[in-house]
């Protein structure tokens, strides 16, 4: 056969490079909508529940159980199931329902129910439905700060970037585990040289991840992980109650955090059993809000590559989100992997969060190009800093950032560097030289910068762990070597704690260490007159790019 | 691209035509695999079909036999390869388009350019690779194995490690090369021989995950339904045939 030249260009394209599979529903390879996802049902006797979604009280699982137990409302539920899934639909769409009004049937609704409704509608109902249940009135945005080398100098100034271009959380990893504590220090105090009030957090090992934020390193926690199926939860030596356990131990200290669920991790653990991505997912949410938990990250997170292959995936994936707002849950929204070569394709799911706004967008955009994204990569990267101002000003939509001056950033990395290299002096770590501080404050990633001994670190790393340094030795450092400013600030970070008013939902800090949450800052949108709009000093923000030509300097 | 089932189906059916013109079914449990040289997963299928109309064709044809259950090694002299349960049966390619035939075959040169031996044993109790590296570590008398999934990841073990702690780890399948294959058969022979090897420094690739991440998922769940609980590894016979 003579070949098409226009489909060798067509070949040729990034889209396909992406991977795609057909669906294969007896094993769960399928978005939402499976025949074999069970109906929704309930019954109940004497305030317990003896019927769920077609099982038995003798048939539950430990998911059932725990959701059956904790998580569904039986003083709402009967009457609440009886609602008709496409009515419930409609609610949700409808400007002159209120949020309120939904939230109370939610709250009597199982796994199969929440994952019906979502059957009933399409991304533009969706995101309608979002812009309205999302929990704080204001989106905001999250990014990641890590590189290749660990490199704490280049992680604080980083840090100090991403705070000033808007970013209200910032999250950390490692490539080599034991850098932990050097990466969460970096990023504390980078962060609030940025901009004060920034939460920080750490994602590594479980006890690990625990014992930094205790110790006043972070300021909120992620990854704690829950599964829909059993199987899956059990291959990760966990369960329902011990996750909840965990939960309740951040909580004990006065510290944020939420779940990591999203569709995909149990297809890809080859135990889905034969259900839908969506309604395993339903159930992960239903066990995080019987858990107590304020919020979670979904939207597939690391599993994108098995949702966004299947169709109706990116569907699913803002179906997802969607559903952990209608259960009064923060979301932070995914947009946090690498997802496809293309950029109109990555685009394009991007603006199912972006447009009708989540209280963090992006669950880790990556604030550094993706060669440092030690979270394997993000769906936008620093790189893609600009198209995605130009995008906000565009369409006049809050994504949470803003255009921002090279000398504002520089000046602003320059001091995180400076500050990192004071507390290392301060605290008896392997120093850094001017050197380094003056490569962190112009790098663009680690390529940029000079090698550190990471020997020397990783020894110092663990013995800065031994010695019982805290939170507060590290306000000290800070006050003893001039930066006095900083020094308040993670003070009052470590006071938030304390007061506890950040673990309210979907809560974040502003300037001035007030919190901004669906407490004190409830999502009111009704329609067009109402909820959350850009205007003012925030517009004036946006629309300041400096790419646009100045008429009045012509 | 699209991971196209009806070609596997296609080249199956082609591969089984072959055998069966070739050896009349004599009761023995035979696996093989065959991968035409040239041949591209993701060549379409008119192309293939022409192909195969080509009666001439060069086949590359690893032959698998079982020759009863596997036992441990007595010799400190080998390297176990342990094979998940549809490597070089139902899946013959790993997830990047290398044949079972080369993985098999560059691992086992690996060993032998070290002067040991290689034994190969399929695991059926699980698809999980630490598993079946551990397996393999247990029954090689230098206490050394080598685990496959058919997708490709690999793993050398220790018969002494705990299962999810390893020597070396390979979980990025797509950017295993031949040659990588070639020398986790040589640093697996080194441990094999009391010496510490430097680690093959694995590449990291953050666009793997959308370009094979659900395929990934579609040949570990393929694999998982040839698990067979209970049943233990047997010992094989592998042949590195050629086919005119």
């Amino acid at each position: 056969m003579h070949r098409s030249k226009r489909f060798e260009v067509l070949r040729n394209r990034p889209v396909h490079k992406d991977g795609f599979v057909k669906e294969w529903p007896e094993v769960g390879f399928i978005a939402m909508e499976s025949d074999s996802d069970p109906k929704p049902s309930i019954r109940i006797k004497d305030g317990v529940i003896i019927e769920m979604d077609g099982k038995t009280w003798d048939e539950f699982d430990f998911i059932d159980m725990f959701i059956a137990d904790y998580a569904v409302d039986v003083s709402v539920a009967e009457e609440a199931m009886k609602v008709d899934s496409v009515e419930i639909a409609r609610m949700l769409v409808d400007i002159n329902v209120p949020k309120k009004d939904i939230r109370k049937l939610v709250n009597g609704f199982t796994p199969a129910k929440l994952a019906e409704i979502m059957g009933h509608m399409n991304v533009v109902e969706m995101m309608m439905a979002m812009q309205k249940m999302r929990e704080r009135k204001i989106p905001s945005n999250q990014c990641h700060v890590t590189n290749l080398k660990d490199n704490p100098v280049q992680i604080a100034a980083d840090a100090a970037e991403a705070a000033i271009r808007g970013f209200d959380e910032e999250e950390t990893t490692v490539g080599v585990a034991r850098y932990a504590p050097f990466n969460a220090l970096g990023l504390l105090i980078g962060s609030q040289a940025g901009r004060r009030g920034i939460l920080t957090q750490c994602a590594v090992e479980e006890a690990v991840e625990l014992k930094l934020g205790m110790k006043g390193f972070t300021s909120y926690a992620e990854t704690i992980s829950v599964y829909g199926t059993e199987k899956v939860f059990i291959d990760g030596d966990d369960t329902p109650y011990s996750k909840a356990f965990l939960a309740s131990a951040y909580a004990s200290r006065g510290m944020k955090m939420r779940c990591t669920s999203g569709t995909g991790s149990e297809v890809l653990m080859g135990n889905a059993e034969g259900k839908s991505m969506l309604y395993l997912e339903a159930r992960c949410l239903l066990v995080i809000k019987g858990a107590g938990v304020q919020g979670t990250q979904n939207g597939a997170i690391s599993c994108i590559g098995i949702t966004g292959a299947v169709p109706s995936g990116i569907r699913a994936v803002l179906a997802e989100n969607l559903m952990a707002a209608m259960l009064g849950l923060e979301v932070a929204s995914g947009n946090d992997q690498t997802f496809s070569h293309s950029d109109i394709r990555r685009t394009a799911r991007m603006l199912m969060q972006m447009l009708p706004g989540t209280d963090f967008i992006f669950s880790g955009y990556s604030a550094t190009p993706n060669y440092d994204n030690m979270f394997a990569g993000s769906n936008f990267d620093a790189e893609d800093f600009d198209d995605y101002n130009v995008l906000q000003r565009d369409l006049k939509v809050d994504g949470g950032l803003k255009p921002v001056s090279e000398e504002e950033v520089l000046a602003a990395r320059n001091k995180a560097a400076r500050a990192v290299q004071a507390v290392f002096r301060q605290l008896g770590l392997p120093p850094v030289t001017d050197e380094e501080v003056e490569a962190a404050t112009y790098a663009h990633g680690s390529k940029d910068m000079p090698d550190r001994d990471v020997t020397e670190d990783l020894k110092a790393a663990q013995n800065l762990m031994d010695r019982g340094i805290t939170g507060l030795d590290i306000v000290k450092a800070l006050y003893q070597s001039g930066f006095e400013d900083l020094a308040e600030s993670v003070l009052n970070m470590l006071k938030q704690r304390i007061c506890g008013d950040y673990l309210q939902t979907s809560a974040i800090l502003d300037e001035n260490f007030n919190v901004i949450s669906a407490v004190n800052m409830p999502n009111d949108y009704m329609g067009p007159g109402t909820g959350y709009r850009v205007g003012g000093k925030r517009w004036e923000e946006i629309k300041n790019i400096d790419m646009a030509l100045d008429p009045e300097k012509i | 691209m699209e991971f196209d089932e009806q070609l596997v189906k296609i080249v199956t059916q082609e591969v089984l035509k072959y055998l069966r013109d070739r050896q009349p079914a004599d009761g023995e449990n035979i696996t093989s695999c065959s991968n035409k040289q040239g041949f591209r997963s993701n060549d379409n299928k008119q192309e293939l079909q022409m192909e195969s109309d080509k009666k001439e064709l060069q086949v590359k044809e690893l032959q698998i036999r079982e020759t009863g259950e596997a036992v441990a090694g007595l010799y400190n002299d080998e390297v176990v390869v342990g094979i998940a349960p549809s490597f070089g049966g139902s899946q013959t390619e790993t997830i990047n388009g290398i044949s079972h035939y080369d993985v098999l075959r560059e691992i086992a040169a690996g060993i032998e350019e070290e002067g040991l031996r290689c034994r190969f044993v399929r695991v059926f109790s699980t698809s999980d690779v630490a598993f079946i590296a551990l397996t393999a570590a247990k029954l090689s008398g230098s206490g050394i194995g080598i685990g496959l999934q058919s997708k490709g990841t690999a793993v050398i073990h220790q018969k002494d490690l705990f299962p999810l702690t390893n020597l070396e780890l390979f979980s990025q399948a797509p950017l295993i090369t031949r040659e990588i294959y070639r020398r986790i058969g040589k640093n697996a022979a080194r441990y094999a021989k009391g010496q510490s090897p430097a680690p093959i420094q694995v590449q990291n690739d953050c666009m793997v995950r959308p370009k094979f991440q659900a395929k990934a998922a579609l040949l570990h769940i393929k694999e998982t339904q040839e698990v067979v609980e209970g049943r233990k590894p047997v010992q094989l016979e592998v042949t590195f045939g050629k086919k005119v």
